[in-house]
């Protein structure tokens, strides 16, 4: 069938950048190969070229796939499938990196923004560096060809036509009309990704994981030319930088978590949170090996290591979330697209070259000539790098069992428990980290007195010491883990805070790593309190017991709430006052509210946690946070009904005699007397007819007394008939069915209609104190690192 | 022996500690026979909803309580305890994982994963609102 109104030209465009940026990667690669091989300046100036029209491409497809969405062209797999006329606007950056090939297209284009950047600043070292950075392009620019290569798919193409991808829509009746771009509509995007966070956390982490590959790059350059030092200069603040931004890119997650999910807390261990985190701990610990190699020459080997290991482990989280192994065991990770073979062989490729190559060239690191003082800053940056590379490897490990699974055809599963589980081994591992943050500072490269580290931390750790013991008091902390964790973070904190005022006399030069430091410190300070001291206060306020199943099952984290009711939940009075329907969101208002001095109920605040109706996706609850400075109470919905119940309408035949009396479900009805002759108050009536009316007493719960007084009525004297009373308030109906003379029973039937279902939430409520230091501590963190790599920058 | 190599050492014992204890903590995934041949220890259950069968949340009596019934991969049948609220749509789920154990010969889950219809799959096409009319 012809069709009408498809845009091919832009999918042609798209597709023809797409071959030019594969086919320029890998020219520029080889090219720059060459170039170092052979020391000619012609291949350097191909490589150059090559790389330049692999970045226009890359741009060019960045710039048709926005095109495509911006205008809707639904004809277009990519676009149909991550975007719909609903849309606000605002979203369609999510749309663009909510899919895999979107993902890998900004991965790529910013490796391609780093690469133009060191095309330029890395000097003599450019033909090996961006020899790598080529290749690693030919992999990335792979996963969007969508070519097939006899009978497997290299890679999936985002400017496929939606009916190539979908050969059996040709039937669908829709596609029956030439015209049908006119009424298609696209999928939508997955309503947990229509948040503000997630216009800037994907590219975020894209980016800081992209950064990954400058120090890669050199480190494999280095070994390339058995130049094991030079190279460590120039990628430091290149390190640092990464540092920065994946770090702030993954703990935006964290807040994106927070803010949208109802994950009930900012951290999860999630195995996509996960994914991320493991290279970031490898980064910091890279970063910090080639300061501790610049300064005395030592660590060589760990910092290879570490270099080429923080990239792999980009390229391991990049298949974990991509590959669809995580299937089952993750909340948000992409699904299988078939590319499982084609990423684990890239990421095989760039695992078996780091080890080759560092094998190889091992035997020639440079060695120290006397082993560090164990007084010395080397020895206990060293050790704290080793720590973050178990704490990561301890991540990673538990992270990887669908992997494991895979291979080995085991079937182990993550522990139910996934909080305790992790927290339990990070949190020795956090302790440490945090002590020799605090104390490293104040160590020399080569040797210190011990006396003088002593003197230098003794102020720090009595103020620390006191810090631990109000928070230990103030907010009943007594675990010993959680005291220790609280005094090593706040002598982190303290330690550099002191190192900054009183060793660098609070100036800004050379701050950065302490500041950074500080941040750190004020971190795990807010990650231990808000996590430790976080309290449900929504409890199930039920008679029903479900303690006899253990403490396991003693779930006691929702509550009931009907409309208009209020109920003591910790020390506040809730409310659920109603709900708002706007669009695709069911707002419902829950006052909180605290008794003022005269003992009178007074609204606190209110929060509008809602539920997102997709569907498509289903529905999705997001909370509704009251901010504090030392608090924040978080709601969120666990369940509601979204249609309103039907009354249902109860049907009952009495047989009863003169005095007798019938009970509903609201009320009771006492058959008072007979009336003979109501006529009169009845115009359909006609003298004719021969009527006998029941008169009834009725009383619903408030002993409100009406009068009720159905008829029985025999028209024509010939056939019966009823005329029904009804107190439509109560939802109640009688009619007057028969007469038993004999027996002087009369027949009544009564309707009843259940009440109006009353409206209700069951909602979830948590207290995190000192959240805000958590985030304070993200921020002075990340702009310390900044900080730290301007000024290094400046220096050089 | 130098102090890094202690180090190394130490870090050596430690991964290995971390590996032990990773897979002595894994609960694994097992069909509903092997859960109730042993009550008391957690298992991660795969199966499907059943639709036919009732299921009961209460929240007037319970908001942290909801009782259906779920086919396992072997297509055995258990009525499972479900230790929270509800799941919003839940009925549109495509394939559940609980997390629990049997006690009292009952199984009871604290948690549940929910895998809903793929977007992929599924071969709907809408169209836009206005044009439709």
């Amino acid at each position: 069938m012809e069709y009408a109104g498809e845009h091919l030209f832009i999918g042609k465009l798209g597709n023809l950048f797409t071959i030019l940026a594969f086919a320029f990667s890998l020219l520029s690669a080889l090219a720059y190969f060459l170039a170092e091989r052979k020391n000619d300046s012609t291949y350097l100036r191909i490589g150059r070229t090559a790389f330049w029209i692999h970045s226009l491409s890359v741009i060019g497809m960045v710039t048709v796939l926005f095109v495509m969405i911006f205008n809707q062209y639904f004809e277009y797999h990519y676009v149909w499938q991550h975007s719909n006329t609903d849309m606000p606007m605002k979203y369609i950056f999510s749309c663009f990196w909510e899919g895999v090939e979107g993902s890998f297209m900004i991965w790529t284009f910013w490796h391609v923004v780093l690469g133009m950047i060191l095309m330029r600043s890395v000097g003599q070292w450019e033909a090996p560096v961006m020899s790598i950075i080529g290749s690693v392009q030919v992999f990335m620019v792979s996963m969007l060809l969508g070519t097939y290569f006899f009978d497997y798919r290299l890679g999936s193409n985002p400017f496929t036509m939606l009916l190539r991808e979908h050969p059996d829509f040709q039937n669908l009746p829709l596609f029956q009309n030439p015209s049908y771009t006119e009424v298609i509509d696209g999928r939508g995007l997955n309503p947990l990704l229509q948040n503000y966070w997630m216009v800037i956390h994907p590219p975020l982490v894209l980016f800081g994981y992209a950064t990954a590959i400058v120090p890669f790059a050199y480190a494999i350059a280095g070994l390339w030319r058995r130049n094991y030092l030079e190279w460590i200069k120039p990628a430091i603040p290149w390190t640092f930088f990464g540092i920065g931004v994946l770090g702030t890119g993954v703990l935006m997650g964290g807040a994106w978590a927070y803010e949208s999910l109802s994950f009930g807390g900012f951290w999860a261990w999630d195995p996509v949170e996960n994914s991320s985190l493991v290279p970031w701990l490898t980064m910091v610990g890279a970063g910090h090996l080639m300061l501790i190699q610049r300064n005395k020459g030592t660590s060589t080997f760990s910092v290879f290591l570490f270099t080429t290991i923080t990239f792999c482990l980009v390229q391991y989280a990049s298949f974990l979330t991509k590959s669809g192994v995580l299937g089952d065991s993750s909340v948000h990770s992409f699904t299988d697209l078939g590319m499982t073979g084609q990423l684990a062989i890239s990421l095989g490729f760039f695992v078996v070259l780091s080890i080759v190559l560092i094998l190889v060239n091992m035997k020639a690191f440079p060695k120290p000539e006397k082993e560090e003082s164990i007084w010395s800053r080397e020895f206990w940056m060293f050790v704290g790098a080793l720590v973050l590379f178990v704490s990561s490897f301890q991540i990673g490990f538990s992270t990887s069992f669908p992997v494991i699974n895979k291979i080995f055809g085991t079937d182990f599963a993550p522990s139910a428990d996934r909080l305790e589980y992790y927290n339990r081994w990070q949190m020795p591992f956090a302790i440490v980290v945090a002590l020799l943050v605090a104390i490293t500072q104040f160590l020399k490269y080569s040797k210190t007195d011990p006396k003088t580290l002593l003197r230098n931390v003794v102020v720090s750790a009595s103020i620390s010491a006191i810090i631990t013991i109000a928070v230990g008091v103030g907010m009943s902390m007594t675990n010993p883990f959680y005291l220790t964790m609280m005094f090593s973070a706040s002598l982190a904190t303290t330690a550099n805070l002191d190192y900054w005022v009183r060793i660098l006399n609070g100036k800004l030069k050379n701050a950065g790593a302490s500041i950074a430091h500080i941040g750190f410190g004020l971190l795990l300070i807010g990650i231990l309190i808000s996590t430790s001291q976080s309290k449900i206060i929504s409890a199930n306020t039920s008679l029903y017991d479900i303690s006899v199943l253990g403490d396991d099952f003693n779930n006691n984290e929702n509550i009931l709430l009907m409309q208009n009711d209020t109920l003591i939940m910790g020390d506040y009075f809730v409310c659920y006052k109603g709900k708002r329907e706007e669009g695709y969101y069911v707002h419902y208002e829950v006052e909180y509210m605290k008794p003022n001095e005269q003992g009178e109920l007074e609204s606190v605040f209110t929060l509008y946690p809602f539920l997102q109706l997709n569907p498509r996706m289903g529905n999705v609850a997001e909370p509704y946070t009251r901010h504090y400075w030392h608090k924040d109470i978080y709601t969120h919905i666990t369940y509601a009904e979204i249609e309103d119940r039907e009354g249902k309408i109860k049907s009952e035949e009495h047989q009863i005699e003169l005095g007798d009396t019938i009970f509903t479900r609201t009320s009771f009805m006492v058959f008072d007397s007979l009336d003979r002759s109501p006529s009169q108050r009845f115009g359909g009536l006609t003298p004719a007819d021969l009527a006998v009316g029941a008169m009834f007493t009725m009383y619903d719960v408030d002993t409100k007394a009406h009068q009720l007084e159905p008829l029985f009525v025999l028209r024509n004297r010939e056939y019966a008939m009823t005329v029904a009373d009804s107190i439509p308030d109560l939802g109640i109906k009688i009619s007057f069915e028969g007469i038993d003379p004999e027996k002087e029973r009369f027949k009544f039937r009564v309707l009843e209609k259940a009440p109006k279902f009353n409206d209700f939430i069951v909602m979830k409520a948590i207290i995190f104190p000192g959240i805000n230091i958590l985030w304070i501590g993200c921020i002075v963190m990340a702009l310390g690192t900044f900080f730290a790599m301007y000024s290094r920058l400046r220096r050089s | 022996m130098k102090k890094t190599h202690i180090a190394l050492i130490v870090v050596i014992a430690i991964l290995i500690g971390a590996m032990i204890t990773a897979i002595n903590d894994s609960s694994s995934y097992a069909d509903f026979s092997e859960a109730f041949e042993n009550p008391g220890e957690e298992f991660h259950v795969v199966g499907k909803l059943d639709k036919e069968k009732e299921m009961v949340y209460d929240p007037m009596t319970n908001p942290d309580l909801f009782v259906f019934h779920m086919t396992d991969i072997n297509n055995e049948e258990h009525k499972v305890f479900l230790h929270k609220s509800k799941p919003q749509d839940f009925e549109r789920s495509e394939q559940i994982v609980l997390i629990g154990k049997v006690e009292n010969g009952e199984f009871h889950a604290n948690e549940i994963l929910m895998k809903c219809p793929s977007k992929y799959t599924d071969g709907e096409i809408s169209e836009k609102a206005q044009a439709s009319l």
